[in-house]
């Protein structure tokens, strides 16, 4: 852009950015709001729909007694060990896939194939090999969240330009040293991308195959809270897990600008 | 007037048909060839004694598994089911996410609305909330349908609102100038211009309509094909689990070939359908 | 900072007038608020005497990038300002192929618009609105999305078609040597704020093939040209700090 333009650029000031916020996320305020209001008033049973404030109160007392920690930790160590090992194998594979013909032919009908298949189908058969605990769950993530990566892996290299390859070709870089000075770099802004979309993915093969065949983690917890019929803890545990998915998201973003603010 | 520019274009830039015909079986064998390949490797790695028949029961197990299904009636029961539920829950979250899309940005009110719940709302594992619809609506199919819905909601409002805002002003000024009232536009301009890009969530909330249904059913038993799998999987019996992930991959292939079908039917006007002209 | 200062234009019973400036003086504003697709802040748009309140089809107007509706074909797009009318079906259909025919489209009535060049979409664009029978034309760059010479040809055929029916036009262009080949009469405009510096006559004998060489015509282009450099060179430092 250049230095001197007709019209004035606009800066907002930090309290007017905060004002800004705050007015766009109100409606959320607002629901937070009515929801206490509905149960205070006796709209709806206490029982379907507790009162947002011992909800609260209820979130305080599991942190207090460790079980949201304990179950937590599980649930977490479980998307960090599927999601990483998703990450970076199948980081690797679809650059590879690009970049070698032979390993393209193998191994993209495979993935052509699973691509239609949702993954959630495959939590039976996981549990079946690895019974109810973190393997399970771990082997299910990479599973699901190998393919977004893959692919984004994929269409990210094979975007390279011939024109920089072959500059760097003739700058004396060996086969090598192109493909990790260029096509790399190149390739990151896809893949970042279908690591956000894998992310959302191991949130969501997490909880499902938690919430049916699990001894701990956040979806075991909902579901014993719930038989117990505790539920204002129950709601509890299902805001703290909806929130880390959206906060993991969001979390991502932020890393990932400064990865890729050679962009624009 | 014949102008340079007709000259350079005879059928208006389509390839003959035949070729065009010759082109699609092509890529239609490509992918029978590779499932077959598939197929084959499994039997083959099944047999060889790698693994177990429980870890890896041969695809010919499978196959007769999913018969005898077919035979005795539990395969449709539980495939017409699950379709049923996916399909409802589908048609209504078409409805309503179309409608919220459209309010969101012609709206001021409805954007300042619902745009947070949208934005905090598409990262969120919504399946979460399973257990919540369920304390609400009961173990019937009302909450599997209702769960699917909610997950499912959420492209096609995201899709809606990106159709409408990019829009071609001209096109409604064009439309406004041959007299056209605020509802002609609304409906004769606005929803065709739209619905390219509306089609595309809706091709996205299918499948995410199957597989929240299929959780679900998991979760709560039942009939159905996620039940079903559940099921075999209590009596471990792996036979069981892998003709449920078979059935879900067809019917899931099966329903996205028809969106796709369809959306080329509908979308015969669209460029990408063409190929590109001179000048 | 505002598009258009003061500005003040009459416009004769079927005249052809081109509106001429850099890019971003204000030009297609003016044809917006003309067609009443913006609203006007100060003054006012008369249209013998009665003011412009929005868009109508007494003020048909075709657009740089066509605005062509892609899923209706060729056919449907220049029934739907017939429709819009109320006309009648079968009067519908005899107009629409009346003026397919005007602007040498048979044989691509059921063509959509992605199948045609960009001269033939702007052809349609053309009989889309020429069909409904505007009192006036408006015209944003017409040709300014085609080829050198699909707009050469496009010139001639805009002539032979106002010559047989004849409106008043409205044209919106950059170029100079199209607005005096063009137009009765060129409103030279300035760089943003958008006034209209100065009107000049340019009426020429349009049908003469040898008309571009005419030492009056060259005279002609440049005197504009001289005219419209001083303000497309500050338009230019508007966005850059001059050398």
């Amino acid at each position: 852009m250049s230095a001197l333009s007709a019209t004035p650029a606009t800066r907002r000031s930090r309290s007017e950015h905060a004002m800004l916020l705050f007015v766009r996320y109100s409606p959320l305020l607002l629901l937070a709001i009515a929801w206490e209001l509905a149960a205070l008033l006796h709209l709806v049973s206490s029982d379907a729909l507790p009162p947002l404030s011992s909800v609260i109160v209820s979130w305080f007392g599991l942190i207090k007694d460790g079980t949201l920690f304990t179950n937590g930790i599980a649930s977490l160590y479980r998307v960090a060990a599927g999601l990483g090992l998703a990450v970076v194998i199948g980081g690797v594979l679809g650059i590879a896939m690009a970049w070698w013909k032979p390993v393209n032919v193998l191994v993209a009908p495979i993935v052509e194939i699973f691509y239609p298949l949702p993954k959630s189908a495959l939590i039976p058969v996981t549990v079946i090999w690895l019974g109810f605990g973190d393997a399970s769950k771990i082997l299910l993530i990479f599973l699901g969240c190998m393919l977004p990566v893959t692919i984004g892996a994929y269409n990210g290299a094979r975007s390279a330009e011939q024109v920089l390859i072959w500059s760097a070709r003739s700058m004396g870089a060996g086969r090598l040293r192109v493909l990790w000075d260029v096509v790399v770099p190149n390739a990151m802004p896809e893949l970042l991308n279908g690591i956000r979309t894998a992310l959302a993915l191991s949130f969501i093969l997490l909880v499902s195959a938690e919430l049916i065949v699990a001894h701990k983690g956040f979806g075991y917890l909902i579901g014993i809270l719930g038989a117990n019929g505790s539920y204002d803890a129950m709601y509890a545990v299902v805001l703290t897990v909806a929130f880390l998915g959206f906060a993991a998201d969001r979390v991502y973003l932020l890393i990932t600008k400064q990865a890729l603010a050679w962009r624009d | 007037m014949a102008g340079l520019d007709q000259a350079a274009i005879r059928d208006g830039g389509r390839e003959p048909v035949a070729l065009r015909m010759m082109r699609g079986i092509g890529w239609g064998f490509a992918r029978i060839f590779s499932v077959l390949a598939l197929a084959i490797a499994w039997e083959v790695l099944a047999r060889s004694g790698t693994f177990t028949p429980f870890q890896l029961p041969a695809l010919s197990a499978v196959i007769e598994r999913i018969w005898s299904d077919g035979v005795s009636g539990d395969l449709w029961i539980n495939t017409g089911l699950t379709l049923y539920r996916a399909l409802t829950a589908f048609f209504i979250c078409a409805v309503l996410g179309v409608a919220i899309g459209m309010a969101m940005s012609r709206n001021l009110f409805a954007h300042w609305f619902f745009d947070p719940i949208v934005s905090v709302g598409f990262p969120m594992p919504k399946i979460a909330f399973l257990p919540v619809v369920i304390l609400w609506l009961g173990v019937y199919d009302v909450s599997k349908i209702t769960m699917a819905c909610v997950d499912a909601i959420f492209p096609v409002i995201a899709a809606t609102v990106i159709a409408i805002d990019g829009i071609e002003k001209e096109l409604i000024w064009s439309a406004r100038n041959m007299g056209a009232s605020n509802r002609e536009v609304l409906t004769q301009i606005v929803l065709p211009a739209a619905f390219p890009q509306i089609m595309t969530g809706l091709q996205v909330a299918l499948p995410l309509a199957l597989i929240v249904t299929v959780v679900a059913e998991m979760l709560m038993g039942g009939y159905g094909l996620g039940g079903a799998m559940m099921v075999a999987s209590r009596f471990a019996n792996s036979t069981g689990v892998f003709a449920g992930i078979v059935e879900i991959a067809v019917v899931g292939y099966g329903l996205v070939k028809a969106m796709s079908l369809i959306r080329r039917r509908l979308l015969v006007w669209h460029p990408e359908a063409h190929e590109p002209s001179t000048a | 900072m505002p598009a258009l200062d003061e500005v003040s234009l009459a416009v004769a019973n079927r005249e052809f007038v081109a509106l001429l400036g850099p890019s971003g003086c204000g030009k297609s504003t003016l044809l917006y608020l003309i067609g009443g697709f913006l609203p006007v802040e100060t003054g006012a748009i008369r249209i013998d005497d009665k003011p412009v309140e929005g868009p109508g089809p007494d003020r048909g107007i075709v657009f740089q990038h066509f605005a062509l509706f892609p899923w209706k074909t060729v056919r449907g797009n220049i029934l739907y300002g017939l429709e819009r009318q109320g006309m009648r079906k079968k009067e519908r259909e005899k107009r629409a192929l009346a003026f397919i025919e005007l602007v040498g489209l048979q044989g691509f009535e059921d063509s959509y618009p992605s199948q045609l060049s960009g001269g033939m979409r702007q052809r349609t664009a053309i009989a889309r609105t020429l069909a409904f029978d505007p009192k006036i034309l408006l015209m944003d760059e017409p040709f300014g999305a085609l080829d050198a010479q699909t707009r050469a040809l496009m010139q001639g055929e805009l002539l032979r078609i106002w010559q047989r029916t004849p409106k008043t036009v409205i044209f919106v262009t950059h170029d100079v040597q199209e607005a005096v080949y063009l137009a009765d009469r060129v409103a030279v405009m300035s760089a943003r704020p958008g006034r209209i510096k100065t009107v000049v006559d340019t009426k020429f004998d349009k049908n003469d093939p040898g008309i571009f060489k005419h030492e009056a015509f060259v005279d002609k282009v440049d005197e504009i040209w001289r005219l419209v450099r001083e303000e497309a060179i500050k338009a230019q430092g508007a966005r850059r700090s001059e050398p």
